[in-house]
C-alpha cells in the first residue's frame, strides 16, 4: 500500500546524491539532481538489477556537426543499470534507447527541510 | 511469374577480358576468373554445362536454360571480377571492361529486354567506383550496382560511403558476392584457412553479416534513406540469431553510437535483401514456412538460381514448404519491388 | 548490500540439491603479486615485465563506461576490497546463495605471446586455481575448475592435462578461441584433444581477453569498430572453429571428445547444422572422412553455454528454441561478475518449459559428472522441493 514516508532532511540529501530507501518490492532510490528531488525503483526491467546501484552519468547524443559526432548532455541524470549498462533517465523513468522500456518512478517532495517518499 | 536475381555471366575465355580493356592496361597481367585454393572439386559449375564453351558464357544458351527451362521472366546479370587486386586503379579499368563487355555481349543485343545488369566497380577505388556508376547509372537495363563480399574494411566503414550515397541517389541497390579471381583479401573463415572445399563453400556467405552490421552501426543506413544492400550469396539463415544479438547490445551501447536510433533489426526492411542459396534454410521443409517469417525474411529473400554455380537452385527448391504469399514475394514481388521490374518490361 | 555471512564454530553444513548449474564464471586473482607467487621463479620477471616494461591494459573494444566499470557488474565489488571476482567467499554468497546457482564452473582468462610463456602462465593459474578456488574454500564442494591450456603447444597441454586429471574439481579443459588461423578441426590439437577424451574431460572454449594483433582475429571482410557489432559477429569465430571439427574429422578422430562453446551464443547453431548438412548432401565426395550427418556430430559432441541470453520477445524465443530442438546442448550460465551477466531467475523463463531443467541442470550435470546434492552455506535457504 502506498504511504507518504520520510526519508530524511534535505541536507542529507545533496546534489549529486542517493539515499536507497526500503520500500516498495526492491526498494526506491531517492535521488537529488541539481536540488530538484526524484525517485525511481531500485530494479531494472531487463533482468532485475539493483539499478540504484549503478552509476549515476550523463549521456551522449548524436550531434553531427562535431568531429566525433558525439555531445555530451543531461550529465548527472542518468542511471546506468549496473549490469548491462541500460541507460535511465531518473526524472522521468524512460529509457533512453527503448522509450517502452521505463523503470517504475514514484512521488517524491521536499517539506519543512524534509524530504518525502510516497510508495 | 518468376524473377532470377542472382546469375553470373562468364566470358569465353579468361583473356576475352582484354578486348575491352584500354591501351594502358594491355600488357597488364591480369588474374583468371577462377579461384585459387578454393574452386570446387571436380568444377565450380554444373557438371551439364560443361564441354559447349565456357560455363554460362553463351547468352542463347543461358537464355534457353534460365527463361525457357527455368520459367523466369527476367534475369539479373551480376558477373564477376578478377579479384581484390592490389592495383585499385587498374581493378577499376577491370570492372570497367566487365560492365562494357556486359552491354556489348549481353544487354544491348538482347530485344527482350530479359537480361538485366550490374555496375561492377572496385569499392577500393572510391573516386574511380563514383565516375563508373556515373557513367553507367542511365542505362536502362543496368539495375544495381555490385561490389565483391571480399574486402579487407566492412562496407559500413566511412571510406565507402560515396559510392553508397552515388548508388542510392541513382535508386540503384548494392550486390555483394563473392568475387572471382585473386586479390589481397584475409583468411576466409574467423579462424583461418579452410581445409576443404565444403569448409570454405560452408563459411563464406556467412561474412555479409559483418558487412551488414557495420551499415547499421556506423550510422550509414540511417544517412542514406535509400540505400539497398542485397547480399546474393545467400547467409540469412544466420540473419536472425545475429540481428537478436546486434538489438539485445543496442540497449547497452546505444551512448557510443548514439545516431543509431531505432533497434538494429529496424534497418532491414528499407535497406536488406538476400539472394536465395543453396546452403540456406531449413533441412525438413516443414519447417521452411514458420523459419521464413523469422526476422520477416519473406519480405526480404529474393530467389536467385545462381546458374551457373553447380549449387544452381530451381525456383521449386527454393520455395519448398513456403505459403502461397511468401512463394510470390520470393519467387517475384520482392525483386519486382526493388528493381523496378513487371512482366515484360522494366517501369 | 550483500554481506558475507560468517561460518559460525559449530556450523554444520546441509545437503541440498543441485538445481542450477553455472557453466561459465571468471575468478580473479586477488592481486598480482599472489598469482606470480605460483609461478617458477625463474618465470616471474618473463610473465611479468619489471623496469621499464609493464603489463599494459588491453582495451580497443570497450564495454559501456569500461574506465569505470571494467566491463564488471558494479554491485560486484568485494566488501572486503579488491576488483569484482576476486573474493570467494563473496562470490559464493552473491553467486551461490543469492542467486541460488548450485555449483559454477571456473574459467580464468589468460595469454602470452610465446608458446612455452603461455604454457608457464597457464599452469601457473591453474595452480592459484586449485590452491584458492578449488582447496580450501571450497569446503562446500561447490566450485569447479577449468585446467587452462595453450593452444600453441598441444603436447605441453596434453601434459598439463594429465597432471590436473583426477583431481576432483578440475571438471573441464580450457582453450582460447583466438588460435592464430588454426581452426579446432586442425589435426594440430590432436595431442590435446586425445588426452582431454582419455580423461573424460570435455575442452571449453573461452574468449581470452582483447589481445594483440592477429588474436583478435582479423575478420575476413574487416573488423568493426565498434565493440557492439564486433561482439554480435563473434559468433562466426565459434562457427568457423564448428565447421572446421566437423569437415575436417575431429570428432571422427576423436570419438570421446566434447566440446563446449562458452559466452557465444547458441541461436546460431540451428542455422549452421542445417547449412552443415546441406554442403554435407551436396558435397559428400568431398568428405570422405566425415561418417555421419553434421548436424548429428553437433548433438553428441557439442555443448553451448547459455549467456549472452538474447532479450527478444519471450514467446517467439521460445518457439525458435522449440524448433532447434537442441535442449540436450544447452547449458545455463551467468558469466559473473562480468556486467553481461544473465541472472538465473530471469534466464529460465525465457526457455521453453521442457527444456528447462536439462539446461539449468541436466546437460552439465551429465557432461561434467556432477552430484545430485551439494552443501548449504550459511543464510542459505534450501529450494523448496
Amino acid at each position: 500500500m502506498m504511504q507518504r514516508r520520510p526519508v530524511c532532511a534535505i541536507e542529507d540529501l545533496p546534489p549529486g546524491s542517493m539515499k536507497l530507501v526500503q520500500a516498495g518490492k526492491f526498494g526506491v532510490g531517492v535521488y537529488n539532481i541539481e536540488g530538484a528531488v526524484y525517485a525511481i525503483a531500485n530494479y531494472c526491467s531487463h533482468e532485475g538489477a539493483p539499478l540504484c546501484a549503478g552509476y549515476v552519468v550523463g549521456t551522449n547524443e548524436y550531434a553531427p556537426e562535431m568531429p566525433d559526432q558525439l555531445r555530451r548532455v543531461r550529465e548527472g541524470r542518468i542511471a546506468r543499470c549496473p549490469w548491462h549498462n541500460w541507460e535511465f533517465d531518473i526524472t522521468t523513468g524512460v529509457n533512453l534507447a527503448d522509450p517502452q522500456k521505463r523503470v517504475r518512478t514514484y512521488e517524491v517532495d521536499v517539506s519543512d527541510g524534509q524530504v518525502y517518499l510516497t510508495a | 511469374m518468376i524473377i532470377d536475381a542472382n546469375v553470373q555471366p562468364h566470358f569465353r575465355y579468361n583473356a576475352e577480358i582484354r578486348k575491352f580493356l584500354g591501351p594502358a592496361h594491355k600488357l597488364r597481367s591480369i588474374p583468371d576468373v577462377e579461384q585459387q585454393w578454393y574452386q570446387a572439386p571436380g568444377g565450380d559449375y554444373r557438371q551439364d554445362l560443361y564441354g559447349n564453351g565456357y560455363p554460362g558464357s553463351d547468352p542463347d544458351t543461358v537464355a534457353s536454360h534460365l527463361f525457357t527451362d527455368g520459367g523466369a521472366s527476367h534475369a539479373i546479370l551480376n558477373p564477376l571480377t578478377r579479384g581484390n587486386i592490389a592495383d585499385y586503379l587498374l581493378n577499376s579499368r577491370i570492372c570497367a571492361a566487365v560492365n562494357d563487355w556486359l552491354l556489348t555481349r549481353w544487354l544491348e543485343p538482347d530485344d527482350s529486354g530479359r537480361f538485366l545488369g550490374t555496375i561492377r566497380v572496385n569499392p577500393e577505388d572510391v573516386k574511380g567506383a563514383v565516375a563508373e556508376i556515373e557513367r553507367l547509372a542511365g542505362h536502362p537495363k543496368m539495375v544495381q550496382v555490385g561490389v565483391p563480399l571480399q574486402s579487407r574494411e566492412p562496407y559500413g566503414k566511412p571510406m565507402f560511403e560515396p559510392i553508397w550515397e552515388t548508388a542510392a541517389a541513382h535508386n540503384l541497390p548494392v550486390a555483394v558476392h563473392i568475387n572471382g579471381g585473386n586479390g589481397v583479401d584475409h583468411a576466409p573463415t574467423f579462424a583461418g584457412h579452410a581445409y576443404t572445399y565444403p569448409g570454405y563453400a560452408a563459411f563464406m556467405p556467412l561474412n555479409s553479416f559483418v558487412h551488414l552490421a557495420t551499415l547499421i552501426i556506423e550510422g550509414t543506413f540511417g544517412r542514406i534513406p535509400g540505400l539497398r544492400f542485397v547480399f546474393a550469396d545467400g547467409g540469412y539463415d544466420i540473419l536472425t540469431p545475429l540481428i537478436w544479438r546486434l538489438d539485445t547490445f543496442w540497449m547497452s551501447m546505444r551512448d557510443q553510437t548514439p545516431w543509431v536510433d531505432r533497434y538494429p533489426s529496424e534497418y532491414l526492411r528499407d535497406h536488406v535483401r538476400f539472394c536465395s542459396s543453396a546452403f540456406d534454410g531449413p533441412t525438413d521443409a516443414a519447417l521452411a514456412e514458420r523459419w521464413l517469417d523469422f526476422s520477416d525474411k519473406a519480405d526480404l529473400l529474393m530467389y536467385g538460381s545462381g546458374y551457373p554455380h553447380w549449387s544452381t537452385s530451381a525456383p521449386d527448391d527454393v520455395t519448398a514448404g513456403l505459403n502461397a504469399e511468401q512463394r510470390e514475394k520470393v519467387l517475384w514481388r520482392n525483386a519486382s519491388d526493388l528493381y523496378s521490374v513487371t512482366e515484360g518490361s522494366l517501369t | 548490500m550483500t554481506t558475507v555471512e560468517e561460518r559460525a564454530d559449530d556450523f554444520v553444513a546441509q545437503d541440498i540439491a543441485v538445481t542450477i548449474v553455472d557453466t561459465d564464471v571468471h575468478p580473479l586473482p586477488v592481486s598480482g603479486e599472489v598469482l606470480k607467487s605460483y609461478a617458477p621463479a625463474e618465470w616471474k620477471d618473463k610473465l611479468w615485465p619489471t623496469g621499464n616494461a609493464v603489463s599494459p591494459v588491453p582495451h580497443f573494444y570497450d564495454t559501456p563506461d569500461s574506465y569505470k566499470t571494467m566491463s564488471l557488474r558494479v554491485d560486484a565489488a568485494p566488501p572486503r576490497g579488491g576488483v569484482a571476482g576476486s573474493d570467494p567467499e563473496f562470490a559464493a554468497k552473491q553467486l551461490l546463495v543469492d542467486a541460488g546457482v548450485s555449483i559454477a564452473m571456473l574459467e580464468p582468462m589468460c595469454d602470452a605471446q610465446l608458446p612455452h610463456a603461455e604454457h608457464v602462465l597457464k599452469a601457473t593459474h591453474n595452480d592459484w586455481l586449485a590452491d584458492v578456488w578449488l582447496g580450501e574454500n571450497n569446503w562446500h564442494g561447490r566450485w569447479r575448475g577449468a585446467i587452462s591450456v595453450t593452444a600453441q603447444d598441444p603436447h605441453a597441454a596434453a601434459r598439463e592435462i594429465e597432471r590436473w586429471a583426477g583431481h576432483p574439481y578440475m571438471a573441464e579443459v580450457l582453450m582460447t578461441p583466438q588460435t592464430r588461423g588454426i581452426p579446432f578441426g586442425s589435426p594440430h590439437f590432436d595431442p590435446l584433444y586425445e588426452a582431454a577424451a582419455r580423461n573424460n574431460l570435455p575442452v571449453a572454449t573461452h574468449l581470452m581477453g582483447q589481445t594483440p594483433f592477429e588474436l583478435i582475429p582479423i575478420y575476413p571482410v574487416g573488423n568493426p569498430a565498434h565493440w557492439h557489432d564486433f561482439f554480435a559477429s563473434w559468433p562466426l569465430l565459434y562457427v568457423s572453429h564448428l565447421m572446421s571439427l566437423v569437415f575436417d574429422g575431429a570428432f571422427d578422430r576423436h570419438p570421446d571428445l566434447r566440446i563446449v562453446f562458452v559466452e557465444g551464443g547458441f541461436t546460431w547453431a540451428m542455422p549452421v547444422m542445417w547449412r552443415m548438412d546441406r554442403i554435407w548432401q551436396q558435397r559428400r565426395g568431398d568428405l570422405p572422412h566425415v561418417r555421419r550427418k553434421p548436424s548429428d556430430y553437433v548433438r553428441e559432441h557439442v555443448r553451448f553455454t547459455t549467456q549472452p541470453l538474447e532479450d527478444v520477445n519471450v514467446a517467439m524465443y521460445r518457439e525458435y528454441l522449440e524448433m532447434m530442438d537442441l535442449g540436450d546442448c544447452l547449458m545455463f550460465s551467468t558469466d559473473y561478475p562480468h556486467w553481461s551477466y544473465d541472472s538465473p531467475e530471469w534466464a529460465v523463463r525465457r526457455f521453453p518449459a521442457d527444456q528447462r531443467e536439462r539446461i539449468m541442470r541436466g546437460n552439465a550435470t551429465a557432461l561434467y559428472g556432477l552430484p545430485s546434492t551439494v552443501k548449504a552455506l550459511p543464510g542459505e535457504q534450501p529450494p523448496a522441493a
